[in-house]
Protein backbone atom coordinates (compact mmCIF):
# COMPACT_ATOMS: atom_id res chain seq x y z
CA UNK A 1 0.00 0.00 0.00
CA UNK A 2 1.26 3.56 -0.89
CA UNK A 3 1.82 5.86 1.71
CA UNK A 4 4.35 6.89 4.42
CA UNK A 5 6.01 3.85 6.10
CA UNK A 6 4.53 3.30 9.30
CA UNK A 7 6.75 0.31 10.13
CA UNK A 8 8.21 2.43 13.08
CA UNK A 9 4.34 3.15 14.38
CA UNK A 10 3.85 -0.22 13.85
CA UNK A 11 6.32 -1.46 16.25
CA UNK A 12 5.67 0.91 18.57
CA UNK A 13 1.56 -0.66 18.34
CA UNK A 14 3.15 -3.70 19.16
CA UNK A 15 5.41 -3.01 21.73
CA UNK A 16 2.93 -1.29 23.26
CA UNK A 17 -0.08 -4.09 22.34
CA UNK A 18 2.13 -7.00 23.33
CA UNK A 19 2.76 -5.43 26.90
CA UNK A 20 -1.12 -5.94 27.15
CA UNK A 21 -1.22 -9.36 25.42
CA UNK A 22 1.51 -11.60 26.48
CA UNK A 23 0.72 -13.33 29.92
CA UNK A 24 4.43 -13.05 30.91
CA UNK A 25 4.23 -9.26 31.15
CA UNK A 26 1.42 -9.18 32.75
CA UNK A 27 2.58 -11.90 35.37
CA UNK A 28 3.94 -8.63 36.89
CA UNK A 29 1.35 -6.55 37.12
CA UNK A 30 -0.68 -6.41 39.96
CA UNK A 31 -4.03 -5.38 39.09
CA UNK A 32 -4.67 -8.04 36.11
CA UNK A 33 -4.47 -11.78 36.37
CA UNK A 34 -2.61 -13.20 33.23
CA UNK A 35 -4.90 -13.29 30.58
CA UNK A 36 -5.91 -16.74 28.84
CA UNK A 37 -3.92 -17.44 25.19
CA UNK A 38 -7.47 -18.50 23.33
CA UNK A 39 -7.40 -14.82 21.74
CA UNK A 40 -9.80 -14.00 24.66
CA UNK A 41 -9.63 -10.10 25.01
CA UNK A 42 -9.60 -10.22 28.38
CA UNK A 43 -8.64 -12.02 31.30
CA UNK A 44 -11.33 -12.56 33.93
CA UNK A 45 -11.68 -8.95 35.35
CA UNK A 46 -11.31 -8.09 38.59
CA UNK A 47 -14.24 -8.92 40.82
CA UNK A 48 -14.70 -5.50 41.95
CA UNK A 49 -15.30 -4.72 38.00
CA UNK A 50 -18.14 -8.10 37.72
CA UNK A 51 -20.67 -5.48 38.59
CA UNK A 52 -19.40 -2.96 36.22
CA UNK A 53 -19.07 -5.71 33.37
CA UNK A 54 -22.87 -6.81 33.99
CA UNK A 55 -24.00 -2.89 33.54
CA UNK A 56 -22.54 -2.64 30.24
CA UNK A 57 -23.70 -6.26 29.33
CA UNK A 58 -27.51 -5.27 30.68
CA UNK A 59 -26.68 -1.60 28.64
CA UNK A 60 -25.97 -4.03 25.10
CA UNK A 61 -29.08 -6.07 25.46
CA UNK A 62 -30.84 -3.14 25.87
CA UNK A 63 -29.13 -1.72 22.78
CA UNK A 64 -30.21 -4.77 20.28
CA UNK A 65 -33.16 -4.31 21.36
CA UNK A 66 -33.56 -0.89 20.27
CA UNK A 67 -32.26 -2.25 16.93
CA UNK A 68 -34.29 -5.03 16.76
CA UNK A 69 -37.45 -3.31 17.72
CA UNK A 70 -36.11 -0.65 14.50
CA UNK A 71 -35.55 -3.38 12.45
CA UNK A 72 -39.37 -4.80 12.60
CA UNK A 73 -40.57 -1.41 12.32
CA UNK A 74 -39.08 -0.13 9.11
CA UNK A 75 -37.80 -3.46 7.11
CA UNK A 76 -35.92 -1.27 4.79
CA UNK A 77 -33.56 0.05 7.75
CA UNK A 78 -32.12 -3.66 7.94
CA UNK A 79 -28.74 -3.05 6.10
CA UNK A 80 -28.21 -0.12 7.60
CA UNK A 81 -29.02 -1.26 11.27
CA UNK A 82 -27.50 -5.14 10.44
CA UNK A 83 -23.45 -3.92 11.05
CA UNK A 84 -24.39 -2.29 14.21
CA UNK A 85 -26.30 -5.17 15.83
CA UNK A 86 -23.35 -7.37 14.47
CA UNK A 87 -20.65 -5.44 16.40
CA UNK A 88 -22.82 -5.35 19.55
CA UNK A 89 -23.08 -9.19 19.12
CA UNK A 90 -19.21 -9.50 19.14
CA UNK A 91 -19.04 -7.04 22.09
CA UNK A 92 -21.83 -9.05 23.85
CA UNK A 93 -20.11 -12.21 23.41
CA UNK A 94 -16.46 -10.92 24.47
CA UNK A 95 -17.77 -9.04 27.67
CA UNK A 96 -19.97 -12.15 28.67
CA UNK A 97 -17.42 -14.24 28.25
CA UNK A 98 -14.69 -12.42 30.12
CA UNK A 99 -16.54 -12.79 33.28
CA UNK A 100 -18.17 -16.45 34.30
CA UNK A 101 -21.60 -17.01 35.30
CA UNK A 102 -22.28 -13.08 34.14
CA UNK A 103 -26.59 -13.46 33.47
CA UNK A 104 -26.78 -12.07 30.16
CA UNK A 105 -30.53 -10.15 31.00
CA UNK A 106 -33.29 -9.71 28.35
CA UNK A 107 -34.73 -6.35 27.40
CA UNK A 108 -38.26 -5.99 26.42
CA UNK A 109 -38.06 -4.41 22.93
CA UNK A 110 -39.44 -0.44 22.77
CA UNK A 111 -42.35 0.37 20.88
CA UNK A 112 -41.17 2.29 17.49
CA UNK A 113 -43.47 3.96 14.95
CA UNK A 114 -43.09 2.32 11.31
CA UNK A 115 -41.61 6.04 10.44
CA UNK A 116 -37.83 5.61 8.53
CA UNK A 117 -36.49 9.24 10.35
CA UNK A 118 -37.69 8.88 13.45
CA UNK A 119 -37.13 5.16 14.25
CA UNK A 120 -33.44 5.98 13.09
CA UNK A 121 -33.11 8.56 15.70
CA UNK A 122 -34.12 6.96 18.29
CA UNK A 123 -31.52 4.33 17.30
CA UNK A 124 -28.80 6.95 17.41
CA UNK A 125 -30.28 8.13 20.81
CA UNK A 126 -29.49 4.84 21.77
CA UNK A 127 -26.51 4.41 20.51
CA UNK A 128 -25.72 7.16 22.28
CA UNK A 129 -26.56 6.18 25.57
CA UNK A 130 -24.79 2.78 24.95
CA UNK A 131 -21.55 4.85 24.09
CA UNK A 132 -21.83 7.54 27.53
CA UNK A 133 -22.34 4.10 29.40
CA UNK A 134 -19.43 2.37 28.45
CA UNK A 135 -17.50 5.25 28.54
CA UNK A 136 -18.17 5.84 31.67
CA UNK A 137 -17.34 2.23 32.73
CA UNK A 138 -14.12 2.14 31.00
CA UNK A 139 -13.27 5.06 33.08
CA UNK A 140 -14.28 3.58 36.04
CA UNK A 141 -12.84 -0.01 35.81
CA UNK A 142 -10.03 -1.00 37.74
CA UNK A 143 -8.68 -3.60 35.45
CA UNK A 144 -6.55 -1.93 32.64
CA UNK A 145 -7.58 -5.08 30.31
CA UNK A 146 -10.70 -4.21 30.25
CA UNK A 147 -10.82 -0.67 30.63
CA UNK A 148 -9.40 -1.24 26.84
CA UNK A 149 -11.79 -3.29 25.68
CA UNK A 150 -14.18 -0.94 27.05
CA UNK A 151 -12.71 1.84 25.16
CA UNK A 152 -12.65 -0.09 21.60
CA UNK A 153 -16.55 -0.88 22.61
CA UNK A 154 -17.35 3.14 23.24
CA UNK A 155 -15.36 3.97 20.52
CA UNK A 156 -16.98 0.97 17.99
CA UNK A 157 -20.29 2.26 18.78
CA UNK A 158 -18.97 6.10 18.59
CA UNK A 159 -18.66 4.95 14.62
CA UNK A 160 -21.75 3.22 13.95
CA UNK A 161 -23.45 6.23 16.02
CA UNK A 162 -21.46 9.03 13.88
CA UNK A 163 -22.53 6.32 10.64
CA UNK A 164 -26.15 6.15 11.26
CA UNK A 165 -26.26 9.97 12.18
CA UNK A 166 -24.15 11.14 8.99
CA UNK A 167 -27.11 10.05 6.52
CA UNK A 168 -30.56 10.46 8.48
CA UNK A 169 -32.52 10.47 5.39
CA UNK A 170 -31.31 6.65 4.57
CA UNK A 171 -30.65 7.33 1.14
CA UNK A 172 -28.27 4.00 1.49
CA UNK A 173 -31.18 1.40 2.38
CA UNK A 174 -33.34 2.63 0.02
CA UNK A 175 -32.86 -0.77 -2.17
CA UNK A 176 -33.85 -2.74 1.00
CA UNK A 177 -37.38 -4.38 -0.07
CA UNK B 1 4.84 -0.47 31.31
CA UNK B 2 4.33 2.51 33.64
CA UNK B 3 1.63 5.32 32.91
CA UNK B 4 5.12 7.46 32.03
CA UNK B 5 6.27 5.10 29.65
CA UNK B 6 3.10 4.61 27.89
CA UNK B 7 2.56 8.38 27.68
CA UNK B 8 5.99 8.36 26.33
CA UNK B 9 4.90 5.88 23.30
CA UNK B 10 2.17 7.99 22.63
CA UNK B 11 4.25 10.80 22.12
CA UNK B 12 6.70 9.46 20.16
CA UNK B 13 3.67 8.72 17.84
CA UNK B 14 2.28 11.63 17.83
CA UNK B 15 5.58 13.43 16.98
CA UNK B 16 5.56 11.14 13.88
CA UNK B 17 1.94 11.43 13.10
CA UNK B 18 2.58 15.44 13.23
CA UNK B 19 4.99 14.95 10.54
CA UNK B 20 2.70 12.65 8.27
CA UNK B 21 -0.10 15.36 8.28
CA UNK B 22 1.84 18.23 7.72
CA UNK B 23 3.41 16.17 4.50
CA UNK B 24 -0.59 15.00 4.18
CA UNK B 25 -1.63 19.05 4.21
CA UNK B 26 1.02 19.84 1.58
CA UNK B 27 -0.13 17.25 -0.56
CA UNK B 28 -3.98 18.03 -1.00
CA UNK B 29 -5.11 20.83 -2.71
CA UNK B 30 -7.28 23.08 -1.11
CA UNK B 31 -9.25 23.62 -4.49
CA UNK B 32 -9.00 20.30 -5.46
CA UNK B 33 -10.44 17.97 -3.16
CA UNK B 34 -11.98 20.57 0.04
CA UNK B 35 -13.12 18.23 1.64
CA UNK B 36 -10.28 15.94 1.69
CA UNK B 37 -7.72 19.45 2.94
CA UNK B 38 -10.89 20.19 5.58
CA UNK B 39 -10.33 17.01 7.11
CA UNK B 40 -6.72 16.56 6.76
CA UNK B 41 -6.28 20.14 8.49
CA UNK B 42 -8.57 19.65 11.42
CA UNK B 43 -6.93 16.48 12.04
CA UNK B 44 -3.38 18.29 11.61
CA UNK B 45 -4.72 20.55 14.70
CA UNK B 46 -6.41 17.76 16.56
CA UNK B 47 -2.87 15.94 16.63
CA UNK B 48 -0.79 19.43 17.27
CA UNK B 49 -2.96 19.44 20.64
CA UNK B 50 -2.62 16.22 21.52
CA UNK B 51 1.00 16.39 21.20
CA UNK B 52 0.69 19.61 23.32
CA UNK B 53 -1.29 17.71 26.26
CA UNK B 54 0.89 14.84 26.00
CA UNK B 55 3.92 16.76 27.01
CA UNK B 56 2.26 18.59 29.67
CA UNK B 57 1.31 15.34 30.93
CA UNK B 58 4.28 13.26 30.59
CA UNK B 59 5.71 16.44 33.07
CA UNK B 60 3.19 15.70 35.18
CA UNK B 61 3.93 12.58 35.40
CA UNK B 62 7.70 13.36 36.04
CA UNK B 63 9.30 12.74 33.25
CA UNK B 64 11.04 14.86 30.56
CA UNK B 65 9.01 14.87 27.24
CA UNK B 66 10.67 12.71 24.35
CA UNK B 67 11.41 14.75 21.39
CA UNK B 68 10.11 14.28 17.58
CA UNK B 69 13.04 12.89 15.25
CA UNK B 70 14.60 14.93 12.94
CA UNK B 71 12.22 13.49 10.00
CA UNK B 72 10.17 10.21 9.54
CA UNK B 73 10.48 7.59 6.83
CA UNK B 74 8.10 8.33 3.32
CA UNK B 75 8.06 5.37 1.38
CA UNK B 76 5.30 5.83 -1.04
CA UNK B 77 4.15 8.34 -3.63
CA UNK B 78 1.05 10.56 -2.15
CA UNK B 79 0.41 12.11 -5.21
CA UNK B 80 -3.24 11.22 -5.62
CA UNK B 81 -6.00 12.32 -2.99
CA UNK B 82 -6.92 8.94 -3.01
CA UNK B 83 -3.54 8.12 -1.56
CA UNK B 84 -3.83 10.88 0.83
CA UNK B 85 -6.47 9.83 2.22
CA UNK B 86 -5.39 6.22 2.78
CA UNK B 87 -2.49 7.61 4.02
CA UNK B 88 -4.55 9.73 6.81
CA UNK B 89 -6.65 7.32 7.53
CA UNK B 90 -4.17 4.94 8.39
CA UNK B 91 -2.85 7.28 10.90
CA UNK B 92 -5.58 7.27 12.79
CA UNK B 93 -6.46 3.73 12.93
CA UNK B 94 -2.67 3.29 14.27
CA UNK B 95 -3.58 6.18 16.46
CA UNK B 96 -6.22 4.66 18.35
CA UNK B 97 -4.12 1.67 18.72
CA UNK B 98 -1.67 3.46 20.54
CA UNK B 99 -4.09 5.58 22.67
CA UNK B 100 -5.79 2.27 23.80
CA UNK B 101 -2.62 1.26 24.94
CA UNK B 102 -2.72 4.21 27.24
CA UNK B 103 -6.03 3.46 28.60
CA UNK B 104 -5.15 0.04 29.58
CA UNK B 105 -2.29 1.95 31.25
CA UNK B 106 -3.13 4.79 32.80
CA UNK B 107 -6.52 5.64 35.27
CA UNK B 108 -8.36 8.50 35.91
CA UNK B 109 -7.94 11.84 33.89
CA UNK B 110 -5.39 10.43 31.93
CA UNK B 111 -7.46 7.21 30.93
CA UNK B 112 -10.68 9.34 30.39
CA UNK B 113 -8.27 11.64 28.06
CA UNK B 114 -6.98 9.07 25.91
CA UNK B 115 -10.46 7.30 25.58
CA UNK B 116 -11.58 11.11 23.87
CA UNK B 117 -9.02 10.70 22.08
CA UNK B 118 -9.33 7.49 21.00
CA UNK B 119 -13.15 7.49 20.29
CA UNK B 120 -12.35 11.09 18.16
CA UNK B 121 -9.68 9.28 15.63
CA UNK B 122 -12.33 5.96 15.68
CA UNK B 123 -14.56 8.51 14.11
CA UNK B 124 -12.24 11.01 11.92
CA UNK B 125 -11.79 7.41 10.06
CA UNK B 126 -15.44 8.02 8.28
CA UNK B 127 -14.35 11.25 7.46
CA UNK B 128 -11.09 9.61 5.79
CA UNK B 129 -13.13 7.28 3.65
CA UNK B 130 -13.09 4.52 6.66
CA UNK B 131 -16.19 2.48 7.86
CA UNK B 132 -17.15 1.50 11.21
CA UNK B 133 -15.60 -1.57 13.02
CA UNK B 134 -16.13 -3.50 15.97
CA UNK B 135 -13.18 -3.53 17.38
CA UNK B 136 -11.15 -0.75 16.47
CA UNK B 137 -8.40 0.09 18.02
CA UNK B 138 -8.55 -3.45 18.87
CA UNK B 139 -7.44 -5.50 15.76
CA UNK B 140 -6.41 -8.19 17.86
CA UNK B 141 -9.96 -9.21 18.60
CA UNK B 142 -11.79 -9.26 15.33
Amino acid sequence: MPGPSLTRRTAVVSAVGSALTSPLVLAGCDIDPPRSTDGSPASPPPPEDAELVASVVAELVRAAAVLEAATLAVPGLTPRLAPVADAHAAHLDLLVGAVADTDVPTSAPPSLPPDRVRTLAAVVRSERRLQREVRQACVTAASGDLARVLASVAASTAQHGASLARDPGGTTAAVAP
Amino acid sequence: MSVLDALQATLAEEHAALYYYGVLGARTSQSASPALYDAVTAAYRRHRARRDQLRLMVRDAGGEPVAAAVAYELDGPLVRAAQVQRTAARLEIAGAEVLLALVAQSSGDVREWALSEATWSAVWQLELGGSAQTWPGAPELD
